[in-house]
Formats: structure tokens, sequence, C-alpha cells
């Protein structure tokens, strides 16, 4: 019995009625919306802000090295704080995802391009409006509102400057255009996917991509909602979070919850469906598991979101809803278990090429396996009850989104390639790994302890009898460090684009879609799309080809035959007469005889 | 193909470092580790349940991530074919990893929930009598409001009160009844038990019932606007007679405190600390 085919029949795929017009390159790239374009506008401005981030920590740390700290006037560390909280996770972290997931899941599944590329293009474009509404908040009043603007504090009594306006304005934007992306996402997932590419042989990142789709069509609702509300409560003497007049505060923290949990969940699986897709290429072994990873991704999306409720311990929520959360964020340990098995499991009697995108994932799995244990601990109630929302309960979430950072420098690394053609300089991406980890170590470490001791988050000042200031002094190096180490890898990452050495369509041999097309791909990113036989379609044309070759025997060497007579020819020559020449006519021949 | 050495010499040397560096620094981290000793029996059942997932999560994260180390260590540039076996899971592995798994999660979970009862509250004890303080967050300080009731003044509104400093006696049973006039706020004295969230026109509840004398600190760790990190509070945990001594004289003091600034203006007026 003979396999199936992987390489296509032919099919008319592509249909053209007139020649696109030229356009300056940088009209192309604001304008196109082409997912590539769309997806690398992300991928710049959600760096770009990953640095600013970045820089935002190292100033509020750099007003708590010392006790009784007067560097930073309070406001001023509150905006500072706000702002760097905002802009990791709404204008850096998320979005990020996106760009990465914009650019290649298309090309994984064998699209064209997305199902709604205008709307695409649209998501960009609010999320952008959206970073401009925020940071133009610092030409007047920037928010005050640590994590979330919770009312009553952020309502118009408390916050009466529109500082806080700013925030619902630049966040709702931000989270519209994720809304608007999600609907092309999950559009272009179930419609565009190559033949054959049953979902059970989708990609990882596919897979990823389609529980971030989801999460974000749950989540993003519940925020603007959220939003909407305290906007008339602001606005218009609105009642619905106003204790005095029936409404209830609380509510607006559930959606909160709700819209920040989903967004640690997707941050999550973004990270280890990375690290699942780096992790069997540089074994050169397919994935242990598919169906575990890819289940286990739809599981932590799924649990994150349910157990939103484990921040809100503290609050007076009743028990059973208390033990739904911490069952929820419990049985998060059994996807992120399965994950890890695999990924040893993986490696296991692989023969691992130790490049920097496995690198960078090694790191990032010890990031999050420090997080996500710390988030379990704290998920158990009477745990939660003492370690949340102090320094010590914070850490698991700055231990995930370090792991998350990292995870997200491994794609780089790992599909740079693909988008601009040229790999990506490994010196500098080990220093920088290592002062990210190191540095992020030796804060998180200190800040447990801290915590330990009552340090809560958010706080501009402790004192010196608070006995937390060498362990702070301490957590401030390590900071520093982190952010050192994320400059670094940044400019790194931009170096690429003109010093990075050239490499083919596929670098790393992978075996998904995405790297049968060319490097960068173009504009329709396949010539013919392969029939998907499994979840690993370019091995299967590789060992395909690998047969062909092995099966060729050289054939001897053709025996002189007559060509058959044809139209558009001249008789054959008659033998023994010379052919008359092809191509370049030697100067010296003679013309043949007639 | 790398002879299988499970540790190879560098690492076990390096392990040896790694002990030697955590045997030096035991002490300090264990001081690091250790929470604020508890003085109620919720603090007790939340040092508990700490203690437990701290050794559960290390134990956890150990195997999680030993495992993933020493395949990258033991299969990276080894030497071995640049294609190796392209081994995938059987039928049911990912099945038994998930059921092992999940009586892993369904333990801890079983144990949060019974752990749980005894963090938030403490049993009713028939014996003694039971003291009600209603404690109101506002920016940025506590104001705690005893349960006596002056002769005259008008039924609900609380004469004796004090701010910042609760003070309570040692062994009795204390039922917190939290609530703001403002934003949230949340109060969170270590030594007497976990974090409650004063949530504005709600009541939340817990009780304590502490056991030695001393001073305990707390603060908020609630956003609640720019002064955030002054919000403290203090829990004097003094013995009965001093407890009523306290009060008799805090009332004194503030019947004194009204007579001299408005010498007919009713108890209600109190209220200026918001």
């Amino acid at each position: 019995m003979t396999p199936p085919p992987t390489i296509a029949e032919r099919r008319p795929e592509l249909v053209t009625r007139e020649l696109p017009r030229q356009r300056a390159a940088w009209t192309e790239a604001a304008t196109s919306a082409d997912h590539k374009a769309v997806a690398k506008l992300y991928l710049g401005t959600s760096l770009t802000f990953l640095a600013i981030a970045a820089i935002l920590f190292a100033l509020t740390r750099l007003q708590l090295i010392v006790p009784d700290s007067t560097i930073i006037v309070p406001e001023v560390f509150n905006r500072l704080n706000t702002a760097a909280n905002a802009t990791f996770v709404i204008f850096a972290a998320i979005p990020f995802v996106l760009g990465l997931i914009g650019y290649i899941v298309p090309l994984q599944i064998g699209a064209r391009g997305t199902a709604l590329p205008r709307l695409g293009q649209v998501s960009y474009w609010l999320y952008a409006a959206g970073a401009f509404v925020f940071y133009a908040s610092f030409l007047y009043t920037v928010p005050e509102v640590a994590l979330s603007p919770l009312p009553p504090l952020s309502d118009d009594f408390f916050s009466p400057s529109n500082a806080v306006d700013a925030w619902i304005a630049g966040v709702g934007l931000a989270v519209l255009g994720f809304v608007c992306f999600a609907v092309n996402l999950v559009a272009t997932l179930n419609s565009l996917r190559a033949p054959g590419m049953a979902w059970r042989r989708a990609p990882v990142l596919a897979w990823a991509a389609r529980a971030i789709g989801y999460t974000l069509l749950v989540i993003g609702p519940a925020m603007l909602a959220a939003l909407a509300m305290l906007t008339v409560d602001r606005q218009f003497d609105g009642v619905f979070f106003n204790p005095g007049q029936g409404g209830e505060p609380l509510v607006f923290m559930h959606l909160s919850w709700i819209f920040f949990a989903g967004c640690h969940a997707i941050l999550i699986v973004a990270a280890c469906a990375v690290i699942s897709e780096i992790v069997p290429t540089f074994s050169r072994k397919p994935l242990f598991s598919h169906t575990a990873v890819t289940g286990s991704l739809v599981a932590i999306a799924a649990l994150g979101v349910l157990a939103w409720m484990q921040n809100m311990y503290a609050e007076p929520v009743p028990d059973g809803f208390a033990f739904f959360a911490m069952a929820a964020a419990v049985f998060m340990l059994v996807p992120v278990g399965l994950l890890f098995f695999v990924w040893t499991a993986t490696m296991w009697n692989g023969a691992i090429a130790a490049k920097a995108p496995i690198g960078l994932s090694i790191a990032a799995a010890i990031a999050l396996v420090l997080g996500l244990g710390g988030q379990l601990a704290t998920a158990v109630i009477p745990v939660g009850l003492q370690l949340e929302h102090t320094a010590a309960g914070h850490q698991d979430t700055v231990m995930v989104m370090v792991g998350f950072t990292l995870a997200a420098f491994a794609a780089l690394h790992y599909w740079l390639p693909k988008i601009s053609g040229r790999t990506v300089s490994e010196g500098p991406a080990k220093a920088a790994s290592a002062l990210i980890l190191g540095g992020s170590l030796l804060f998180a470490l200190t800040m447990f302890f801290a915590g330990v001791d009552g340090q809560p988050v958010d706080v501009f000042r402790y004192y010196e009898d608070d006995g937390v200031s060498t362990l702070n002094l301490f957590a401030s190096i390590g900071a520093f460090a982190v952010t050192i180490g994320v400059l670094v890898e940044l400019a790194n990452l931009a170096r690429s684009h003109t010093s990075g050495r050239e490499v083919g369509h596929d670098p790393w041999g992978g075996s998904t879609l995405e790297w049968f097309a060319l490097s960068p791909p173009p504009a329709h990113n396949f010539d013919a799309v392969p029939d998907v036989r499994s979840a690993e379609p370019l091995r299967d044309i590789r060992d395909a080809i690998a047969a062909r070759e092995a099966a060729y025997v050289p054939p001897a060497p053709p025996p002189p035959e007559p060509r058959p007579p044809s139209f558009a020819e001249p008789e054959p020559n008659p033998p023994g007469e010379q052919p008359a020449p092809v191509g370049d006519p030697d100067p010296d021949a003679k013309p043949p005889v007639s | 193909m790398r002879p299988p050495t499970f540790f190879p010499s560098k690492l076990g040397r390096a392990l040896a470092v790694a002990a030697l560096a955590l045997g030096v620094l035991a002490t300090p981290a264990m001081a690091g580790i250790a929470p604020e000793e508890a003085n109620s029996a919720n603090a007790e059942s939340i040092r508990t349940a700490y203690w437990v997932m701290l050794i559960v999560v290390v134990m956890i994260g150990l195997v999680l991530l030993g495992a993933l180390l020493a395949a990258f260590r033991r299969f990276r540039d080894g030497g071995a074919p640049e294609r190796p076996r392209q081994l995938t899971a059987g039928r049911g592995v990912a099945a038994k990893a998930t059921a092992g798994l999940s009586v892993v999660a369904a333990a801890i979970f079983v144990f949060g929930v019974a752990m749980t009862g005894g963090a938030r509250s403490v049993e009713a004890d028939e014996n003694a009598e039971a003291i009600d303080i209603r404690a109101v967050g506002m920016q940025w300080l506590w104001r705690y409001e005893y349960p006596v009731q002056e002769s005259g003044a008008s039924p609900g509104i609380a004469t004796v009160f004090s701010y910042q400093d609760l003070v309570v006696p040692a062994d009795t049973t204390v039922n917190i009844d939290l609530t703001s006039v403002d934003v949230l706020h949340r109060w969170f004295v270590p030594a007497l038990g976990g974090q409650l969230t004063a949530v504005p026109g709600e009541t939340s509840e817990m009780s304590f019932r502490a056991e030695e004398e001393g001073v305990f600190e707390g603060r908020s760790t609630e956003f609640s606007g720019t002064s955030y990190p002054a919000m403290r509070t203090r829990v004097r945990v003094v013995s009965q007679a001093a407890y009523d001594q306290y009060l008799e004289d805090l009332e004194a003091d503030l019947a004194a405190g009204r007579q001299a600034v408005a010498p007919e203006a009713p108890a209600a007026e109190e209220d200026q600390g918001a």
C-alpha cells in the first residue's frame, strides 16, 4: 500500500485581476491589511512598550532602594507604578502574543491570509490609539490606580481628575482591539486551515491561538462592560458601583479579575506553546504527545479564567465560591505538570542542538516553575489569606511574567529568521537571559522574604523599623539586572535586522508549515499549499523527498532514440550530419553544408 | 554516544558547592521564610497550611524542573545521531500522568478545604463572652468602636472608640465587623489571622482569639490612594483587667474631650475622622 501523497496536486489557487500598484515601503507597511504587515506593527509596538515597562519598573525600584525614601514623591511613584502595570500587561505582553500568533499561525495552518483582514488591521490601530490615549495622560495627569481602577477609589468623588478617564479610554480601546483581533483569529483558524489539517493535526501554536482567541472573546467583553459601567458612574452619576445607592463595588473587582486572570492565563499559554514548539525542533524528535500538549494549553486557559476569584479570598466572598476558585487554581497543576512531563520526554534520547531558542526556553521553564508553583501555593485559601496582596504573594505573578518574557525572546530567536530572513546573534542573548533570570531570582526571593515580613505591594515607602531595608536593596539590584537584560536583548533583536546572517526558508529543520514558506514569506505566503497528513507536515515532505531519493536509481545512459517528429521543429537531421548549434554560436564554426 | 552518567562530574561539583552555600545561608533563609509567629488559632492554621504548601510546592517544583534540566544536560550535543529514535507517547501514557497529577491536585484541594474553616474564624466558646468590635477603614487609618454604650447615648452610635490602635483582652473571642466609609481597605494583622477586605456599604466578618499578650503590627494591603503605605494599625493584646481599665479611661477621656469642645453637642457629631 502506498502512503497518500503529501505534496499537493495542482489546484487553481491564485486569481488576480490587475497588478497591484507599487507604493512606498512604509505606506505599504502601515496600510496593508496583510496579516504579516499587521503583525509586524504589533510586534514592533509591543517590544517598544516592553522596553518602556522595563524602565518604569526600574524607576519604581529606584525609590525603594532605601527606607523612608523621598527620591520620588508619592503621587509620582503611584503613577509610575500604574503606568508600569498597564504598559506591561496591556501594551506589551498581550499585543506581543497577538503579533506573534498573527504572523506565525496563518503560516502554520497553511493559509494565504486571514479571514477578516481589515478587522485585523483595525485591531492594531485600536490598540495603538489606546496606547496613545494612555500615554497622552503624561501631558496632564497619569492615573494612580495600581493594577486596576477599582471603585470607589476610581469614581469621580475620590478621583475627580481626568487621569482615571485616560486609563479607561486607553485600556478600553486596546481591549476592544484585542477582541477584534480575536474574532479574526478564530474565524481564520476555523475556516482557512490547509486541506487535511484536522484539529488533531493543527500545530501547537495554532491550538494556543485558538485557546487565546476564545479566552479573549470571554474576558475582553467583561472588561469592556466594567469600563463602560465605570464611565457611566463617573460621567453621568451612575450607581453601578456606588454602595450608597444600591451599587456594588465588588462587581467591578470581579470583572476586572476575570480580565486580568485571563490575561495571566493567556501569557502562560503563549509561553508554554512557544516552549512546546521549540523543544521538539531542537531535540530533533516529534513532540512526545501532541494531544497532551494541546489539551493542556486549552485547560490552562479555561482553568486560569475560572480561577479569577483566587485573587479575592480576602473579600467577603462566600466559601463555596472561594472553594470553586481554589479547585480551578489547584487543578492547574495537572496541565502544567503534563507539559513539563512532555517536554522532558521529548528531550529524552533526543539530539539536542543547544542553540539560543532552546536555552531561552529552558530559562523560561525555570521561571515558570517558580511562578506557577507559587501560584499553586497561594491558591490554597489559608496561604492565600496570608500571602496574597503582600510582596510575597506577588512574586508568583512576577516569575510568570519573567517566564513569559524569556519565552517571548525564545520565540523571537526561533521565528525572526522567518519574519526578517535573518538570524539573531546568540552571545548577547546568553548574557541577557542570565541577567534576566538571575536578577529576577534575586528580586523574587528577597521580595518574597520582605512580603513574609509584611511588606504589601504597590507601596512607595517602607520604614527603617520594618526590617526589610537590606531585602529591598537587593531586590532593587535584581530589578536593575532584569531591566538591563531586557534592554540588551531588545537591542540584540533590533540589531539582527541589519547585521543578522541571512538564512533560507528552514534554518532549524522545523516540522510545521511556516517553514515551508520563503523567509520572509511573500504576500500570498505559499505558491502551493501541501496536503496535510499529520501534525508535522514538513517532516512528511522531507521524509517523502528522502524516500524518493533513496529509491532513485540513476538510469543507464539512454540509447540514442529517434525523437518523434513534431510540427514545430524542423525534420531531424539525417544521421551523420552535425546538429544545428544551439545558443551561443561558435564564431569559428563553419555553417553546415546544405 | 556519551556514557550514560546521570550527573556529570561538573554538575556533581556544582551541586556540592550549592549544598555548601545552602548550609551557610540556611539560617538567614529560614529567618526570611518564616512568617511572624502566630498568636491565635486562625494564624496557627494559616502557618500550618503555609509550611505544608511550601514543602509540597518545592517538592513538585524539584521533580518537574529536575527532570527537565537533567534531560537537557544529558542529551545536549551528546554526539547522538542527527535523527534520534522518533519516540512518541503510547496509548494511555498521558492519561496515566493526568491521573497521577489529578490525585495530587485533589489532595491539595481537600487539604485547602480542611484548613479554610480554621483560618477564617474560631469556634464559638459557650463559656466565655465574645467581644464585638466594629472596625471602620478610612483613608488612611482605622477606627475601632468598642461595645460600650454610654448612658443616655442614642443606640447604634458608638461612644467609645479609638483610632489606629485596637486594644483587646487575651484569651477572649473577638468578632471584628469590618466596613469602610470611603474606598476599599484591607485589614491584615499577620499574628492574629488572615486578610479581610473592608467594603463600603457592607460588613465583612472575622473572629480570632489572641493567646498571648503583646503588640502586633498590621497593615492595609489594598491600594487605597496616595498615602496608602501609611495605613497601618496595631493590636495591643492585654489582660482582661487592663482591658476594662483601658475602656474606662477611654470613655472618660472622650467624655472630657466632648465636654471641652462642645458642652451641649450630641455624641453623634464625634464622627470627624473621615
